[in-house]
């Protein structure tokens, strides 16, 4: 965490718009994240395996709140952004974008996609923007335990001795991981922006980070981190990923279109 | 005709729980004390003791036991909570709120409970105070 911190008054406009930006591909890949997680509640391998991404659900959809209760601070009503959104203004990661094809890619997806936003949520956390050193450690400590278990199951898939385990494993790894490290290396000025303002770590050093902490284990399946190319396909500026959306039924759920009417505080 | 035999009663409230620990009641609101007629020498120390009777609505041992009150202040007629929740999708916000709002609102020096989610530093098990532990430990939990 810094020892200095950024208000929002003394934020530019650029700056403003930017770190709404940054805070909206978080909470929304967050949520994004626990909605594929909760797909596999019921088909998981085994009972313990489904109780595991339950709980693994339930704490990102804890962490999409706490961030887009910082939108606040922007003076950008939360309520209005996770309630009333398209699916064309999600921001979430691409790799999110689909459901989760079978088990293999739940694994890859807690080391990998869980993985990778762990990274951006950390060096946000380590920037100076006061709600988010505050808020984030106890997302982090969440995380741990994704990680764990992510790896364990990434693990014993890698090393089951079943070609296709592995194979569907390797396959789910190289699908993803071009899309994250350009995700991560935000390529373009906001991303400049943010990192030179001290908001959060360049993409050089968050993309460093996300290599350096799975190449050993991404190399159990087969698979040389430093030899992936980073997509290429175009970037959207606005929402700090590729083309694309969620599609609308996922977005549905996540909002939660069909109960809206019974929400009462 | 054959003699009546009388049966023991048996209170269900509590049924299954240890009686000197155990609530059915949202906070343990059966086990609050009355509230204190005028306004006390030290409000925010009374603050502290009224929460100490507010449970944790999963495990019979006080917001207090549990660490989760980080900090307490009363002026004039204010009282303020720094809460903080053990999971940042803990299913039973609403609860505790409620709970502890309900508690403090029952004084009459007290017109206004304001509270305050905190997530710094990050609530862990190394919180929960010697007493909470050892109430944790009778009902079989580690901590």
């Amino acid at each position: 965490m810094s020892d200095t911190t950024l208000s929002v008054e003394a934020m530019d406009d650029a700056t403003r718009s930017g770190l709404k930006r940054l805070i909206l591909t978080l909470a929304d890949s967050k949520r994004l994240m626990g909605l594929r997680y909760s797909d596999w509640l019921v088909g998981a391998p085994s009972i313990e395996a489904g109780i595991a991404v339950s709980s693994m659900a339930q704490d990102e959809w804890g962490h999409a709140r706490l961030l887009y209760a910082m939108l606040k601070d922007l003076n950008v009503d939360p309520q209005e952004v996770e309630h009333t959104r398209p699916a064309e203004e999600y921001a979430s990661v691409d790799v999110l974008d689909a459901p989760f094809a079978d088990w293999a890619a739940v694994v890859a997806g807690m080391v990998l996609v869980d993985g990778a936003i762990t990274v951006a949520l950390d060096a946000f956390c380590r920037g100076i923007f006061d709600p988010a050193c505050s808020r984030i450690p106890k997302m982090l400590s969440e995380e741990e335990f994704h990680r764990s278990l992510g790896v364990a199951w990434y693990k014993r898939l890698a090393g089951s001795g079943s070609e296709e385990a592995k194979d569907l494993l390797r396959r789910a790894t190289e699908a993803t991981l071009p899309v994250l490290l350009r995700w991560l290396s935000t390529p373009d000025e906001v991303g400049s922006k943010l990192a030179a303002m001290g908001l959060t770590d360049s993409g050089e050093t968050q993309v460093t980070a996300f290599q350096d902490g799975i190449r050993a284990l991404v190399a159990t399946a087969g698979v040389d981190v430093d030899a992936v190319e980073v997509a290429t396909d175009p970037w959207d500026e606005r929402r700090g990923r590729g083309p694309g959306h969620p599609e609308e039924e996922a977005v549905e759920r996540a909002r939660g279109d069909r109960n809206r009417m019974l929400f009462v505080e | 005709m054959a003699a009546t035999a009388t049966l023991p009663v048996t209170r269900r409230v509590d049924a299954g729980l240890p009686a000197h620990l155990a609530t059915h009641k949202s906070g343990g609101r059966d086990r609050w004390s009355a509230p204190l007629a005028d306004l006390p020498d030290d409000p925010t120390a009374a603050v502290r003791e009224a929460l100490n009777e507010v449970l944790d609505p999963e495990i019979p041992i006080s917001l207090m036991e549990l660490g989760l009150v980080y900090a307490v202040a009363w002026e004039n007629g204010v009282a303020r909570v720094e809460l903080t929740y053990t999971a940042t999708a803990c299913p039973c916000m609403e609860f505790i709120r409620e709970d502890v709002t309900d508690r403090l609102e029952r004084e009459p020096w007290i017109d206004r409970v304001e509270m305050v989610d905190v997530w710094s530093p990050p609530w862990t098990t190394d919180r929960i105070t010697a007493e909470g532990r050892a109430k944790l430990r009778h009902l079989g939990v580690s901590a």
